[in-house]
């Protein structure tokens, strides 16, 4: 063995870490090399020094400090930390989170919540169907609940309506359009306003045979007020009539939207009737007749405002007795093959939808001028097939 | 053991109370000052306590604990803050024993100031060697398992710094 080799061992011959036949070898040099034997007792006196070392002492109060830092934290404490630690990470993504939500919150409210606009809307002029085409019943039951919860009823009847209609979704695109697009609602509005304006005018008690305002005064008469107000109604009977359509079970093909009145009003208002008629069998009230003129159907206001499509021919007859003359106009028509599609109630008297085929419309007005002083307000420069009258009956 | 793995807050207090200086020793001797040796020593435990359920006690807890300090102490020695500190102010050229008031720093002979220069001055490696050691009187065997180092490796490893410490407290010697 060399000294090189046999110095190598010191340190572990020192530790008594060799092994037998290692130490022996580096015994055996030792007993011949006084260098490494010095060598040796150096290292011998180093490392006596080293383990001379006074041993370190943890600082007082140590252990309080460890248990302290190990015990669980209290909940609100670990919660900040948790969420808040470390902060420049996790506050900006906390804050572009809560921004997020809140863009949807505001999103989401502002499209569901639409509906319930309706009902804060109060009813002006016109009655709103779903109050009265309700079973009196369900109508309490209705009228108990609070206005939200109604709202919300009428979204889902909306989208259940969609949903069955199925092969009408553009009808569905179009209601919805109606409903967020108030420009584009109001120039339909405008152009639909004329006649809803000279069917709705309100002139209170005027002479038994009032001299007609021509239509297009009564046109320049309603204001924008009043257009705004047609256009929530419009929305009202959309959103009531949907409602009448869930409760009434009316077969897919038969709801209308609000957006295609234009296309059949007088189904719309069928259905509506189908509706009223069932609830008021539910209730137990006698099917109203709807055969004869005095059935009450103005205890069920139609919408009045909600189906405009510009009639034909509008007028006014003055009769003394206006009860008599509906029946007499009933008659009437039932002659002569016309049909009343709606009746209104405005504040000077009942105002008739009906369609008659042009053939018999000559002797309609004939039969018009005979039951009492009947004059024209408007008639179309070239007649359909199937002529719209609106007939305003006042005193 | 038991009642340190099901979480008995006395189990672990008393871990604590029997390892607090040994495992403060080693970080002072590697990091040099008290006050970071002292928050060192701190995270060991608190290191223990969260992974008591992960040892295994196939080796020593004692040995457990040096591991974890030893890494822990390395892995501060490692970061480059540190080893700035260290090149500007020679920190562990002056480390205190236990007792760190002025008038026992007064007192130290100068040959233990010598021998805790030389001790600093040591590579981090050999250090921790050394410390483990003739300080901390831990096996070769235990060491290894310590440092997860084979055991020659440890012996060389310790003979070399020993030797180092020989050559500077040469005047010192008998």
């Amino acid at each position: 063995m060399t000294c090189h080799d046999a110095r190598e061992q010191l340190s572990a011959l020192i530790d008594d870490a060799l092994g037998a036949a290692e130490r022996g070898a580096v015994e055996e040099h030792l007993a011949t090399c006084a260098e490494c034997r010095r060598e040796l007792e150096r290292l011998r006196d180093t490392v006596a020094l080293l383990r001379a070392v006074e041993p370190a002492r943890a600082p007082a109060g140590f252990v309080d400090r460890v248990l302290e830092a190990a015990r669980p934290k209290p909940w609100p404490r670990r919660l900040f930390r948790a969420l808040l630690v470390p902060w420049p990470v996790k506050l900006p993504i906390e804050a572009a989170a809560i921004v997020l939500v809140a863009v949807g919150v505001v999103y989401v409210f502002r499209s569901t919540l639409e509906p319930a606009r309706f009902y804060d809307a109060p009813p002006s002029g016109t009655t709103i169907l779903s109050d009265t085409a309700r079973p009196s019943s369900d109508a309490s039951r209705e009228a108990a609940r609070p206005e939200a919860t109604r709202a919300l009823e009428a979204t889902r009847a909306k989208e259940t309506a969609r949903t069955l209609e199925g092969g009408r979704p553009q009808e569905a695109v179009r209601a919805r359009e109606a409903e967020r697009a108030p420009e584009a609602a109001k120039a339909k509005e405008r152009d639909r306003a004329p006649e809803k304006q000279a069917l709705e005018k309100k002139s209170p008690e005027g002479p038994p045979a009032a001299k007609t305002t021509p239509a297009p005064e009564a046109f320049k008469e309603a204001g924008q007020q009043s257009k705004d107000a047609d256009e929530r109604r419009a929305k009202l009977d959309d959103t009531a009539r949907d409602v009448a359509k869930r409760q009434a079970n009316v077969p897919p093909a038969e709801p209308q939207v609000a957006g295609k009145l234009e296309e059949s009003p007088a189904r719309a208002e069928r259905s509506q009737d189908a509706a009223g008629a069932r609830a008021r069998s539910l209730a137990g009230e006698p099917e109203p007749r709807t055969d004869t003129l005095q059935a009450p159907r103005a205890a069920a206001p139609a919408p009045a405002i909600a189906s405009f499509v510009a009639p034909d021919v509008s007028g006014r007859l003055a009769v003394p007795d206006r009860d008599a003359a509906l029946q007499t106009l009933a008659r009437l028509l039932a002659r002569l093959g016309g049909v009343e599609d709606r009746r209104f109630v405005g504040d000077e008297g009942p105002i008739v939808e009906l369609t008659i085929s042009r053939e018999a419309y000559p002797e309609l007005l004939r039969d018009l001028a005979a039951l009492g002083r009947w004059q024209l307000v408007r008639e179309a420069p070239a007649l359909p097939e199937k002529v719209r009258v609106v007939l305003r009956i006042t005193r | 053991m038991d009642r340190l793995r099901r979480g008995d807050p006395r189990a672990f207090e008393e871990l604590v109370i029997a390892y607090q200086h040994r495992v403060f020793g080693v970080a002072l001797r590697m990091l040099g000052s008290r006050a970071e040796a002292e928050e060192a020593a701190q995270e060991v435990f608190l290191r223990a306590h969260r992974a008591i359920a992960d040892f295994r006690g196939d080796a020593k807890l004692s040995t457990w604990l040096y591991a974890i300090a030893s890494r822990l102490c390395m892995n501060r020695l490692a970061s480059g803050e540190r080893r700035l500190l260290r090149e500007g102010e020679e920190t562990l050229a002056r480390i205190p024993s236990g007792h760190p008031s002025p008038a026992d720093e007064l007192e130290r002979s100068e040959r233990d100031a010598a021998l805790h220069r030389a001790i600093a001055e040591l590579s981090d490696e050999r250090r921790m060697v050394v410390v483990l050691r003739d300080l901390e009187g831990l096996s070769y065997e235990e060491i290894a398992s310590a440092l997860d180092l084979e055991l020659g490796t440890v012996r060389s490893r310790l003979h070399r710094a020993r030797m180092d410490l020989k050559e500077k407290l040469e005047r010192f010697l008998p």
